[in-house]
């Protein structure tokens, strides 16, 4: 309550400002998604003659395509953070010999260009069996989420005071119990936040889904959007029209997920 | 499960007071080190399986004479260094290098200041904060392809929307995808865009980690903003932005399709980086032992800041 | 809430494991195992022919009924699997590597012999496919070693689209056919909001491609560009953006975005091709011809780049598949099919006799037509080393488009480039 002792509406107009500033992109992309010829030179800035065919086309085309995004994208959520949760704090607090080492091998393959592992995986999944269906893109997806998602996580878990999993540990808790019951709550931040961005990594992920699909049985929709631009004719209003469409039930999602990054989460643990 | 590793209080007392890294008298993968292995086992396994062989891969093809054949035949006569040296000589190379530091440099600064200074004003509770805090993600929701798109209409020297907007306070049009001079700071503008929803939501998430008791004590002893910022704020976040700060060094040197989307690495290689030039040494020109030479190259660079970051962190740890 | 997080977040995994187990039984039905093994045949059942493309809508319509046309013809089971152009080639390599390249393969012209060099083709002579009566540029673009690897049932060329009102209204009557004819015109038509002239300068191989024309007919070559004639082409198109009758933002337009700004009004002449056609003639609102693109002087000739897909045989290895995916490819290179393919596409077939007949029902198309019997291929003097030089004719237009160099010196800059 000290916190709101300036008024706040001025601080919520001047967030809409910039955010209208970072938001006109897509504001023009939701333009063009309404417009029949929506290229810049003949779009105009507020469509005079709306037109839903854009969407027409996406939804008929694309609305399988939304549903194994969505698919995708969680089930490499959940993957990513049932292994990288409890690694991080291995990294952060178990003191393993080798932590130094294992840290800089998980920003070596951060550094890696995706075609290099595409490229790999494809003749791996290849002869595993494993193209075209859900599983093996949640698990090349997760693939870029889990070592992101260990460095983002432990950055966070360093801060933990060792005298809170202490006070656990007299209790008669052991690491599994310790972790579950004390670190886990303590680290719902950082957890929220690497499950946010493993989301959003593997919703925009077009490489693997180019790579490890050839058939549409399983399309995510990075890739259903690229069925409107040929080398010759290039249709954006559909094009954007997918885009906005995308974007909702992933908007939903992270609404839902933002609420959760809460202020004070360790604070009270201290206590 | 977990209640069955020894917890007398001999061992605790002697694991609490262990000093990091000293031998443990019995073996330790059979106490408490054994079950711990566990907590990172699949996390090092899915790493190895997964970027073991690309890595090994990408090193081996630099050193040999890797064309399209290759990928048909399997043949690739061994060349050495050959392939680094051919990059390093280029005329192209120092343009890249220059870019890629420039490019990088930019779009950091960018994103991490503007980052940070809405996470701070992110902080201050008013209406709408969390939708808008949301919305901000936005920007990462979208493919690539339809935002590298929107953003050359809107960048578009003669029907742009920005240079209209230019028009209307009576500023001359900006050349900004066009003239090699500008269009480096192009794609930085729009890679900072792309950016600030990253760095803005881990700083966030790394503020509401700090508890509130510091900020009231403060107040309380007359503090105000920069002294606030500076003493609580700034130190208590120092781990958060070191990851933040390597990790989008790492991934703005990684930046491929936003690049090729706006410029194709053009107009007359102004806005070639070592990225967009190791995809096209390798898909355009089909040499495809240069570009993993090139692509070898960039991961040296990265490694430097990631060495970095660690003698950081290790530090830090220590505190 | 404590203690539940580490049970509800291994339920979720649980739950999430199991149902992704349970759609991989739902989705990998028909194809788990890549698109160049999909089923095979025993003892009476029919052929299974993988065909990969990188058409998109709606193109994709008519090649998916022509395949299956085809397929019910030769008696034949097809599967085709359409992969967006930004990844095709990748695709292609990553397929011949593991051994699983499609049984009827789509190459654009220009990297035919790139991948047939790679022995990854077989030769159409096998299956009884020969080049006789195809364009010449075809047979010259789909052959590698003497032997025809690849041919295309509908190919096109470009050439100079104009706005006839802005003529009328500028006083022209007749379009340019000399380079100083083009650049009055331009001259003429270009005021504020309209530049007079615009063509495509971007990186993507089309703004080579479109230089190309003025580059041939004035005598330059590809083998060297750092010849006189070449430099001519080039100062020519640098002059008119630095007269301001072309916009410098060419260096960022591919040909769909030239078709915008032409349609936008904001263009009176453009260099463009006939699989624009169908957008062209679906708006009522600007009025326009073709002409030939223009030489330099009357006298020389007009030549243009051959553009357009070929369909071959890749070497899988088995036998059985091979025979039945060149009956296929003979099929979907047949009189009737190039007529379809070029009539969805907006292009013309690719046998000459095929393509008079068929100008006579689309005289829209007539003057490609004609253009595509002389037309040349890209990839005919250079092979598998046309790609560096077409990335150093579109470095060095870039640098002179933006004034960083004279065009001597950005051609002979880019040449050396290209060397290393």
């Amino acid at each position: 309550m000290k916190r709101t002792r300036h008024t706040s509406w001025p601080s919520t107009v001047l967030a809409i400002i910039f955010l209208a500033i970072m938001i006109f992109p897509i504001y023009w992309m939701v333009n063009a998604s309404f417009q029949s010829n929506s290229a810049a030179q003949s779009s105009t800035i507020f469509p005079i003659h709306p037109t839903l065919s854009g969407y027409r086309v996406a939804l008929s085309q694309q609305g399988g395509n939304l549903v194994t995004s969505l698919i995708i994208s969680l089930g490499t959520v959940v993957l990513s953070l049932a292994i990288a949760t409890p690694a991080a704090y291995a990294l952060a607090k178990f003191r393993i010999k080798g932590t130094n080492v294992i840290m800089l091998a998980l920003l070596i393959t951060q550094m890696i260009p995706g075609i290099v592992i595409a490229n790999s995986l494809y003749t791996a999944f290849n002869n595993l069996h494993l193209l075209n269906n859900y599983f093996g893109l949640i698990l090349a997806d997760a693939s870029n989420c889990i070592p992101f998602s260990v460095i983002l996580i432990s950055a966070f878990m360093r801060s933990i005071p060792d005298s809170l999993v202490e006070a656990a540990r007299v209790d008669g808790a052991g690491d599994l119990r310790a972790f579950r019951s004390v670190v886990l709550p303590v680290s719902r931040n950082s957890v929220i936040t690497a499950g946010l961005f493993s989301f959003l990594f593997t919703w925009s992920d077009f490489l693997f889904a180019l790579t490890l699909t050839s058939t549409t049985a399983v399309r995510p929709v990075t890739l259903g959007i690229y069925n409107y631009l040929s080398a010759n004719v290039q249709q954006w209003a559909p094009v954007m029209a997918t885009a906005v469409l995308a974007s909702i039930p992933a908007m939903v999602l992270l609404l839902a997920a933002q609420k959760y990054i809460a202020a004070g989460a360790l604070g009270g643990a201290i206590k | 499960m977990s209640t069955t590793s020894v917890d007398h209080p001999a061992t605790r007392g002697a694991a609490a007071a262990a000093v990091p890294g000293e031998p443990r008298r019995r073996p330790s993968w059979l106490t408490r080190e054994g079950p711990r292995w566990l907590f990172l086992a699949p996390a090092i396994a899915y790493m190895v399986l997964f970027f073991g062989y690309p890595v090994v891969k990408n090193v081996t093809m630099s050193l040999q004479h890797y064309t399209a054949s290759t990928f048909f035949t399997g043949q690739a006569p061994w060349v050495g260094f050959q392939n680094y040296v051919t990059v390093v000589k280029s005329s192209l190379f120092t343009t890249t290098i220059v870019n890629t530091a420039l490019f990088t440099l930019g779009s950091i600064v960018g994103q991490f200041v503007l980052g940070m200074l809405l996470a701070l004003f992110f902080r201050r509770r008013f209406p709408l904060s969390n939708l808008l805090r949301g919305l901000l993600l936005m920007p990462w929701l979208l493919p690539l392809i339809a935002s590298s798109a929107v953003w050359k209409w809107i960048l578009d020297q003669d029907s742009g929307v920005l240079n209209q907007l230019l028009g209307v306070f009576h500023l001359s049009a900006v050349p900004w995808l066009v003239s090699p001079h500008i269009a480096l700071l192009s794609i930085v503008l729009v890679n900072v865009w792309l950016g600030i929803p990253f760095n803005v939501t881990i700083l966030y998430s790394g503020l509401q980690e700090i508890p509130t008791e510091l900020y009231e004590a403060a107040e309380l002893d007359g503090a105000g903003g920069w002294n606030m910022f500076w003493h609580i704020t700034w130190p208590s976040l120092k781990s958060v932005v070191t990851v933040v700060l390597v990790l989008g060094v790492v991934y703005t040197l990684k930046v491929l399709d936003i690049i090729l989307g706006l410029t194709g690495g053009g107009p007359a290689n102004s806005t070639q980086t070592l990225t967009t030039n190791s995809y096209q040494t390798s898909f355009t020109l089909f040499h495809f032992g240069q570009g993993a030479a090139i692509s070898n190259i960039l991961i040296l660079v990265s490694l430097v800041f990631a060495l970095i970051y660690l003698r950081f962190a290790a530090r830090s740890n220590t505190e | 809430m404590r203690g539940a997080r580490k049970g509800a977040l291994v339920g979720t995994v649980a739950v999430a494991a199991l149902s992704a187990l349970a759609l991989t039984g739902c989705s990998s039905g028909g194809s788990s195992g890549g698109s160049g093994s999909s089923g095979s045949t025993s003892g009476g059942a029919k052929t299974s022919i993988a065909v990969e493309d990188y058409y998109t809508q709606p193109t994709t319509g008519i090649m998916d009924k022509v395949y299956q046309a085809c397929a019910a013809e030769e008696n034949v089971k097809v599967t085709s699997s359409h992969v967006p152009g930004a990844g095709f080639i990748p695709k292609v390599l990553q397929q011949a590597s593991s051994k699983t390249l499609p049984d009827v393969l789509m190459l654009d012209n220009p990297n035919v012999k790139q991948i047939a060099q790679t022995g990854a083709l077989s030769p159409l002579s096998d299956y009884g496919i020969s080049a006789k009566g195809f364009a010449p540029a075809i047979a010259q673009a789909g052959s590698y070693d003497g032997k025809v690897y690849a041919l295309a049932p509908a190919i096109n060329t470009i050439d100079l689209i104009y706005n006839t009102t802005m003529f009328q209204e500028a006083g022209i009557t007749t379009p340019p056919t000399t380079w100083a004819e083009l650049q009055t015109d331009a001259q003429k038509l270009t005021k504020k909001g309209v530049y007079g002239f615009a063509f495509s300068a971007d990186n993507d191989g089309e703004g080579t491609w479109q230089f190309l024309p003025f580059m041939w007919s004035n005598g330059g070559t590809e083998t060297d560009i750092t010849t006189a004639p070449t430099v001519q082409a080039l100062q020519f198109l640098t002059g008119m953006i630095q007269k301001g009758t072309v916009s410098k933002s060419v260096v960022n337009w591919g040909q769909s975005d030239v078709l915008n700004q032409f349609l936008a009004g904001k263009a009176a002449m453009m260099i463009n091709g006939p699989w624009e056609f169908p957008q062209l003639s679906a708006q009522k609102k600007i009025v326009w011809k073709q002409s030939p693109i223009p030489t330099r002087t009357a006298s020389q000739t007009l030549q243009s780049p051959l553009g357009g897909e070929t369909f071959t045989v890749p070497n899988t290895g088995d036998k059985t598949k091979m025979a039945a995916a060149g009956k296929l490819v003979k099929c979907i290179l047949s009189p009737a099919n190039q007529a379809k393919i070029a009539a969805s596409e907006g292009d013309v077939p690719g046998q000459i006799s095929v393509a008079t007949s068929f100008a006579q029902s689309h005289p829209l198309y007539a003057a490609i037509a004609t253009s595509v019997k002389t037309a040349r291929a890209r990839t005919a003097k250079l092979g598998a080393k046309w790609p560096a030089t077409q990335t150093a004719i579109n470095v060095a237009e870039q640098t002179a488009f933006s004034g960083k160099a004279s065009p001597k010196a950005a051609l002979q800059q880019a040449n050396s480039q290209k060397e290393q």
